[in-house]
């Protein structure tokens, strides 16, 4: 059984369908790649996936399950995280905060306890503190734990947006152009990053991304959208050299 | 002249609006801009003011001495309006918080209205007359202050535990990015409506004990007005922090007073004592205007600690 399989995800506005009946499936431990022309549809598909958008048609599976019609917050307890490509952290939050939030579902400390500062909810708030500093750390905003989100760079803050999905401890990974802004080099740390973390967490990575080297090198398979179709799926080498994908890079 | 005689009242009703602001701190702690607590407030008063003269009469019958009504009889009448306004808030949170920003202030003013017609049309809340004679646990005013100062540190303390905790951090993070929120597994309806509910208790306490504070209750009592009283001390001392509503409320409260004394000054032109004297909305109106042109976030925030903060620790080093 895939972990995730799309069958047939349509999504419309209006007399537009960003996502066009769409199927793929993805497999348990596979870094996903997708990818397509600006406006393609990629966006879109993850807020299918993430319920932020409900699709007009279609079904969506998730170890097995049709997750269509579930809560965002519903899709993130059972282990669907995202970034977002326009990012989307809690700006007046420190980036401490921002990755704690993010452990809610896995934490019980209700408003009373938390309150009161029961035995219970103190060592639950000890263990959320501690795996926030070590997600801080992998993606290497140790150091900034205690500044706010919005005061960061542009590329640490789509690395505290990777920590902030990260503490959901989910199975699948949505990266929404993860890499955009960062430079070469940040780019090449990034991708040991992806890779790094897909072996640490266990997790299958679906990866929306621009840059062609970043893509190729990193995924196992390719998905590559036009116009919210499906017109090629497959190892890098194939899609690359695919006729259609081609000419709907270069194309008109 | 006895200063707690004659300022008592008045520093009592600091105490009460200062928890008011609270109420509404912190539904707006998720974001939602809620305007319902004079609506729990007045609720809560008339449970207090309903059981003390229906229920908890004294032994033989007849009326309570003035400052012989047991306190603790006033304590199980706040914790009643508090369980009350819980009940309540449940009731009206899940459909109303569906509704955000201006909508949602509209529905909450709507809430507040509807209590008011309510308590004006009802037998039991006295009609236009309102229930009047609401026996007395003291004979001075300050001495309300045993009640309402502990109640005020409790809340206020609570907020200041509640922002630090899981459960406060979702309800931040649901103000900050809703979706974002969402999607990082923070339930935005189950915490909203919680916000809610919390804003209400508190709101219905203050009613329970101001019933008997002010001695009567009425359909006046917690009406659209102090909605936007409410909502001045907010914007005035500060949304980001819990010790805005606070200090907006000991403030706005204070106001008139420092008025009137400044308008007793000698020599002050005739219109302009009037104007201090007469003019309180007004310069209450004016100030919810002008502040937020110098303080756009209030007079406090919290970056006002955190340099505080950075200070002292640049100083230690
Ligand atoms: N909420 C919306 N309402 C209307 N149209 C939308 C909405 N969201 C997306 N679209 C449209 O759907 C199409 C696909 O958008 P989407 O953001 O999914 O593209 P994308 O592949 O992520 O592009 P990019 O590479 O620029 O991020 C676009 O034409 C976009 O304008
Ligand atoms: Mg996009």
């Amino acid at each position: 059984m895939s972990i995730f399989e799309s069958r047939g995800a349509t999504r419309r506005f209006g007399g537009l369908v960003a996502v066009d009946s769409v199927s793929f499936a993805v497999e348990q431990g596979e870094i996903f790649g997708l990818i397509g022309p600006n406006g393609a549809g990629k966006t879109t598909m993850f807020n299918l996936i993430t319920a932020l958008t409900p699709p007009t048609s279609g079904q969506l599976l998730f170890q097995g399950q049709n997750i269509v019609g579930k809560q965002p917050h519903q899709i993130a307890a059972m282990g669907i995280a995202r970034t977002f490509q326009n990012i989307r952290l809690f700006g007046n939050l420190s980036a401490l905060e921002n990755v704690k939030v993010a452990q809610h579902t896995h934490t019980h400390a209700n408003v009373f306890a938390g309150i009161l500062g029961t035995p219970g909810a103190r060592e639950e708030a000890r263990r959320v503190e501690a795996k926030a500093r070590e997600l801080l750390r992998l993606v290497g905003l140790g150091e900034s734990a205690d500044e706010k989100a919005k005061n960061f760079s542009y590329g640490d803050q789509r690395r505290l947006e990777i920590a902030r999905a990260l503490a959901l401890e989910p199975k699948l990974l949505l990266l929404d152009e993860p890499g955009a802004g960062m430079n070469p080099n940040e780019k090449g740390i990034l991708s040991d990053l992806i890779r790094q973390i897909r072996d640490q967490f266990n997790l299958t990575i679906i990866l929306i991304e621009h840059h062609v080297p970043l893509v190729m090198g990193l995924c196992d398979r390719i998905a590559v959208l036009n116009f919210g179709q499906l017109i090629a799926l497959g190892k890098p080498a194939e899609v690359q050299s695919d006729p259609a994908v081609i000419d709907a890079y270069l194309g008109d | 002249m006895d200063f707690f005689s004659t300022y008592g009242f008045l520093i009592v009703s600091m105490l009460f609006q200062a928890m008011l602001g609270l109420s509404l701190y912190i539904p707006l702690m998720t974001g939602q801009l809620s305007l319902a607590s004079p609506g729990f407030y007045a609720l809560g008063g008339y449970i207090a003011a309903i059981l003390s003269t229906t229920v908890f009469l004294p032994e033989g019958g007849g009326k309570w001495e003035s400052g012989t009504f047991p306190i603790i009889y006033v304590l199980i009448e706040t914790v009643l309006a508090g369980l009350a306004s819980a009940l309540l808030a449940l009731l009206i949170g899940f459909p109303s918080l569906r509704l955000r920003g201006i909508y949602l202030a509209l529905a909450t003013i709507a809430f507040v209205e509807i209590v008011r017609v309510l308590s004006l049309n009802l037998e039991i809340t006295g009609k236009a007359i309102g229930i009047f004679g609401v026996p007395q646990p003291f004979i001075n005013k300050f001495d309300y202050v045993v009640l309402a100062l502990p109640l005020l540190i409790a809340s206020a303390w609570f907020v200041y535990r509640l922002e630090r905790s899981r459960v406060g951090r979702a309800f931040t993070a649901l103000r900050e990015d809703e979706l974002a929120a969402a999607a990082m597994g923070v339930n935005p309806t189950t915490n909203k409506v919680l916000a809610f509910v919390l804003g209400a208790v508190l709101a219905g306490m203050v009613g329970a004990i101001s019933a008997h504070f002010l001695n009567t209750w009425n359909a006046r009592q917690g009406t659209f007005d102090v909605s936007i009283l409410v909502l001045a001390y907010v914007i005035i001392g500060g949304s980001r922090t819990f010790l805005g509503p606070i200090l907006g409320g000991l403030l706005l409260t204070a106001l008139p007073e420092v008025l009137r004394a400044i308008a007793g000054i000698q020599g002050l032109p005739l219109f302009l004592s009037q104007f201090l004297l007469d003019g309180r909305l007004i310069i209450y109106g004016l100030l919810i205007v002008v502040a937020p042109l110098f303080y756009p976030q209030g007079l406090i925030t919290p970056d006002l600690f955190k340099r505080r903060a950075v200070k002292t620790k640049e100083a230690g080093a």
